[in-house]
C-alpha cells in the first residue's frame, strides 16, 4: 500500500537497521555506511511528509524536499571528512576496527 | 500512473530497500556492504520518484549511488582490507544490546506512527495534485523555490560543502607529510623515502605505498 503511513514505517525500519549497524559493528567502514542508511531514512520521511501536505502553487511547496536536498549535502560532506580520516587512522595504525581506536592521542 | 501500479512499484521496491538493508549491517566484507548499500539508494530513489519528487530523486542517484558511494569503493580499494585486517565482530552481548536498541527505536517509531492523530484521520492514500502549470516536485518549480525562499540556507550549505573540501585536503595533506616518518619508525628494513625528489614522484611513490604495505605482514603495527 502507498501510503504515507507505509513510506513512514520504511523510514522508520531503515532508521532502525541503521542504529544496529552503528551499534553493533566494529568495522569503521560499515558504521560509516549505517549512518548514511539513517541520513537516507529521514530523507524518505521528510518526502513523504511533503508530498502528503503539499499544496500546489503555494510557498513552500517543496519545504520537504529542500530540506532533504540540504541533508543529502551534509551527507556528502560527513562523507568526505569522515573517509580521510578513516583514511589517515588506516596510514597511522593499520586498522579499520574501532575497538583499537579507544585513546585519547597518539 | 494507476494507483495499482504504484502500489505495486512501492511494495517491490520497498522489500528490495528492506532485504538490502539488512544486507548492508549483517555482511562481514565491506565490498559488500557498499553494494547493498548502493541498492538501497537506488530503491529510495524510485520511491522518490514515486512521491513525484523528481528532482530530488535524479539528486539521490547522482549524488548517493553515484558520488558517495564511488567515495565509499575507492577508499575501500585504496586501503584493501585483507581477512586478517577485518575486526571480529561483537560477541553476542553486543548483538543482543544493539538489536535491542535498535528494536526500541522502531518500537517507538512504530507506536507513534500507528497512534498518530493526523496520520489516522486523514485519507491513507496520497492526495492526487492538480497537473496544471509547472508540476510539482519538477526542476523549475523546485529551484524557483530553493532560490526565492531558501536561499540563505543554500549559502551556508555551500560554506559547509566547502569546509568539508578544505577539511579532506587539509588531511589528506598531513597524511602525506607524516606517512614517510611513520613508515619509517613502523618498518626499520625499509629505506627512507627520500624527500628531494620532485612532487610527482613522491605522489607516485605515496599511492602504490598502500598495496605494499598491507600486504606486508611485518608491516602491521602494535597500536
Amino acid at each position: 500500500m502507498f501510503s504515507l503511513t507505509s513510506c513512514l514505517y520504511l523510514s522508520a525500519f531503515l532508521f532502525s537497521v541503521g542504529v544496529y549497524g552503528v551499534l553493533a559493528r566494529r568495522n569503521i567502514l560499515v558504521i560509516l555506511m549505517s549512518l548514511e542508511l539513517m541520513l537516507n531514512a529521514v530523507n524518505l520521511a521528510f518526502v513523504a511528509f511533503g508530498r502528503h501536505f503539499a499544496v500546489v502553487d503555494a510557498v513552500g511547496e517543496h519545504r520537504g524536499q529542500i530540506f532533504a536536498l540540504m541533508v543529502i549535502a551534509v551527507a556528502a560532506a560527513e562523507a568526505a571528512i569522515g573517509l580521510s580520516i578513516l583514511l589517515l587512522i588506516w596510514r597511522k595504525w593499520r586498522t579499520i576496527d574501532v575497538r583499537d581506536l579507544c585513546r585519547m592521542s597518539g | 500512473m494507476s494507483p495499482w501500479l504504484q502500489h505495486t512499484i512501492f511494495a517491490v521496491v520497498a522489500a528490495l530497500a528492506v532485504i538490502a538493508a539488512l544486507l548492508v549491517v549483517t555482511r562481514r566484507n565491506p565490498i559488500y556492504s557498499a553494494l547493498f548499500l548502493i541498492i538501497v539508494f537506488g530503491s529510495m530513489s524510485a520511491i522518490f520518484l514515486l512521491l513525484e519528487a523528481d528532482f530530488l530523486g535524479f539528486m539521490q542517484l547522482l549524488v548517493y549511488a553515484g558520488a558517495i558511494m564511488v567515495l565509499y569503493l575507492f577508499v575501500i580499494m585504496l586501503i584493501n582490507p585483507r581477512e586478517g585486517d577485518l575486526p571480529e565482530e561483537g560477541a553476542t552481548s553486543d548483538r543482543v544490546f544493539a538489536g535491542g536498541t535498535a528494536a526500541l527505536v522502531f518500537c517507538l517509531l512504530w507506536f507513534t506512527i500507528h497512534e498518530s492523530k493526523m496520520l489516522t484521520d486523514d485519507p491513507v492514500i496520497f492526495p492526487t495534485l492538480p497537473s496544471l502549470g509547472r508540476s510539482h516536485g519538477s526542476t523549475e518549480a523546485f529551484g524557483l523555490e530553493l532560490f526565492h525562499e531558501h536561499l540563505l540556507v543554500f549559502e551556508l550549505v555551500s560554506v559547509l560543502i566547502l569546509v568539508g573540501i578544505v577539511g579532506a585536503v587539509h588531511l589528506s595533506i598531513r597524511a602525506r607529510k607524516s606517512a614517510p616518518e611513520d613508515s619509517v619508525e613502523l618498518t626499520s628494513d625499509s629505506s627512507p623515502v627520500d624527500r628531494s625528489e620532485d612532487r610527482a614522484e613522491d605522489r607516485a611513490e605515496d599511492i602504490d605505498r598502500a598495496p605494499r604495505g598491507s600486504g606486508n605482514q611485518e608491516d602491521v603495527t602494535r597500536v
